[in-house]
């Protein structure tokens, strides 16, 4: 079995079940496509997980801290928009900050009724979702909007622009999943925020300001969904009033992918982006192979439980346990 | 939203006392399935007002479902207690409305369905359907693919959200009269790009990353059309490529009026919403309407584009 000789290998192999189920997959595909594994299609599949991404590092770091955030869909829907908006009224470098600051407030209020009011936060950000998309509908009207100028404005390096010949979302992914990696595994606040969501009670008669923390989380997912927002909205030059529905449930399924805890306290920046990669490598090798969309759907979730089932399995050392 | 239906409705009833006396005022009950969340659905809303307000014998009631089928069924359920003259609907849902539907029809007055028909089943219950015919769409973009390409050549075609009657209908119009047509052009593939255009980018990155030869794409409307243009420029392989879309967007005009789109099909949702209210009219002055009333969706190319004006959405 796969499993006895994951653990031949050694703990330190057997705590990857995710990283296996990643290559195990990567060959199926390389096998089944030629186009797959080439230079070209694995950048264009970096850059498309991009916007993803970069969410989804936001996310982890408020479900280790024991929360949900499903607002950041409708988050990214209003910060898209606002941007795009703002553009060709205000031009990029004033529309940039002030996006950023408003899509701020948006994540401080989930913040305060999460961390310091301490309600539930697949409630709250569940009603965020509906919120925020009103708000958009509000602001904009219903109207599309669109950045007139495409071709003139430096706003585009973002989306479009390459740095030696890597696009600029993929270093932009890449920058933001370094930096939290770091903050997380290494830095007092990452400890924190383990704890807290750990074991909140514990957490607080260690002295740690649990409700600073949790709200911290939820400002880091709000920044995190701004970046995405400059890299969507640079990438697509417009935007639809509902472009980011249902990004949350990819993102979510990224992070569930990546084995961070739903319960919080567990779980890996990097091993997030290991499943948006994976997520973002199914999509393209199913559209590469040719398979209609409905595969797509069925393969993508067949292969989220799977991968969550070995990583279960590779954690307990053994495929079935009556206990968790 | 609720501010301007509360006001709507106030000055309707104020007015159906005040206008009671004269038999020649119609009132007419419309429910709308999610103004606001795109700008077709906004302009058709601004539109249908003013085409009421510019009729003095017609008072309008109008409410908005907000893409839920439950509300969409109890504003039924007022409209047909407020006794209104007609009730028009732009169904959420194609199937769960049709028992509102019947009631309305038992109760006596006529339905009209706007843009998006509602399904087979309810058909008897209607007096009308008025909207824009998206199996003809499809048939005119692939007669612009054919033209664009002159019979010879490989395509692909990125469609709407599926399950949607509109994304449904343009595939199947397209598919049939290409296939009839021209022979000569083969689809590579099929993908959805669920009306989102960051969405018909990626699906595109990954036909070009698939095909070495892509001669033309077909996208279910212009939003995911540019997408697809996008991606296409950002590969340096824009040139030559044929892109035909459906509902003209202000993007896809621009794109057009740049040389690098080549058609479209063009819709206005003012004339869906003029087209609506008149098929209502025309129900009501007991003239013969036929089941199926579609408004003109004419072609838009590169050649003929300023005899329209530049879409609003």
């Amino acid at each position: 079995m796969l499993l006895n000789r994951l653990k031949a290998g050694g703990p330190a192999i057997a705590k990857q079940g995710i990283l296996v189920a990643f290559i195990l997959f990567m060959i199926v595909f390389s096998l089944m496509s030629d186009r797959f594994l080439t230079a070209d299609n694995i950048m264009s599949v970096f850059r498309q997980s991009a916007i993803i991404g970069v969410m989804a590092v936001g996310v982890t770091i408020v479900v280790i801290g024991g929360n949900l955030d499903l607002s950041v869909g409708s988050m990214l829907s209003f910060a898209t928009v606002l941007v795009v908006d703002l553009h060709d009224k205000i031009g990029p470098e004033l529309a940039i900050p002030i996006m950023v600051l408003a899509t701020l407030c948006l994540g401080a209020i989930n913040g305060f009724l999460i961390g310091i009011l301490r309600l539930n936060s697949l409630i709250v950000t569940l009603g965020m979702l509906s919120a925020i998309q009103g708000l958009v509908l509000i602001y904009s009207g219903g109207q599309n909007v669109d950045i007139v100028d495409q071709r003139g404005t430096w706003f585009a390096i973002f989306g479009r622009g390459s740095v030696l010949g890597i696009a600029a979302p993929i270093l932009i992914f890449g920058l933001m999943a370094i930096i939290f990696h770091v903050i997380m595994s290494t830095m007092p606040f990452g400890r924190k925020v383990y704890a807290v969501g750990g074991n909140p009670t514990a957490s607080v008669f260690s002295g740690i300001p649990r409700s600073r923390v949790v709200f911290t989380t939820y400002l880091i997912s709000a920044l995190c969904v701004a970046v995405a927002a400059i890299i969507l909205g640079s990438r697509v030059m417009g935007s639809q009033n509902n472009v980011g529905q249902g990004y949350e449930l990819q993102v979510l399924a990224a992070v569930i992918l990546g084995g961070t805890s739903l319960l919080g306290g567990a779980g890996s920046i990097l091993k997030t982006v290991l499943g948006v990669l994976m997520l973002a490598f199914i999509q393209n090798g199913l559209i590469l192979m040719g398979q209609p969309y409905y595969t797509q759907w069925l393969v993508t979730w067949v292969v989220i439980i799977v991968a969550v089932w070995l990583d279960v399995a590779a954690k307990r050392g053994r495929l079935f346990s009556p206990i968790a | 939203m609720t501010n301007k239906m509360r006001i709507l409705l106030a000055s309707c009833g104020t007015l159906a006392l005040a206008s009671a006396a004269s038999a020649d005022t119609v009132r007419i009950g419309i429910t709308q399935n999610n103004v606001g969340i795109d700008s077709y659905q906004t302009t058709y809303e601004r539109a249908f007002i003013a085409a009421a307000d510019a009729n003095p014998d017609v008072e309008v009631i109008v409410l908005d479902a907000g893409g839920d089928v439950a509300r969409q069924i109890s504003q039924m359920q007022d409209l047909i207690q407020q006794n209104v003259d007609a009730i028009i609907i732009w169904p959420t849902d194609g199937q769960a409305v049709v028992p509102a539907v019947r009631n309305a029809h038992r109760a006596e007055i006529p339905v009209i369905v706007t843009n998006s028909n509602i399904a087979e089943a309810g058909m008897e219950f209607i007096a009308a359907f008025s909207g824009p015919n998206n199996i003809q769409q499809g048939i005119y973009s692939a007669e612009m693919m054919c033209d664009a390409l002159e019979g010879e050549g490989q395509i692909v075609q990125i469609t709407g959200m599926p399950g949607y009657t509109t994304a449904i209908e343009r595939q199947q119009g397209f598919d049939e009269r290409l296939a009839e047509m021209c022979p000569g052009v083969t689809q590579l593939d099929i993908q959805p790009g669920d009306w989102n255009r960051e969405r018909a980018q990626r699906t595109m990155e990954t036909f070009l990353t698939r095909f070495d030869q892509i001669d033309g794409v077909y996208s279910g409307d212009d939003n995911m059309g540019v997408g697809a243009l996008n991606a296409a420029i950002a590969a340096n392989r824009a040139e030559g490529m044929v892109f035909i879309g459906a509902t003209n967007f202000a993007v896809g005009y621009d794109a057009m009026g740049r040389g690098e789109y080549w058609g479209s099909v063009y819709q206005s949702p003012v004339d869906d919403a003029k087209a609506a209210l008149q098929t209502a009219l025309d129900v009501l002055a007991g003239e013969d309407v036929p089941k199926l009333n579609y408004f003109d969706t004419p072609k838009i190319t590169q050649d003929n584009m300023e005899e329209f004006d530049r879409p609003v959405f």
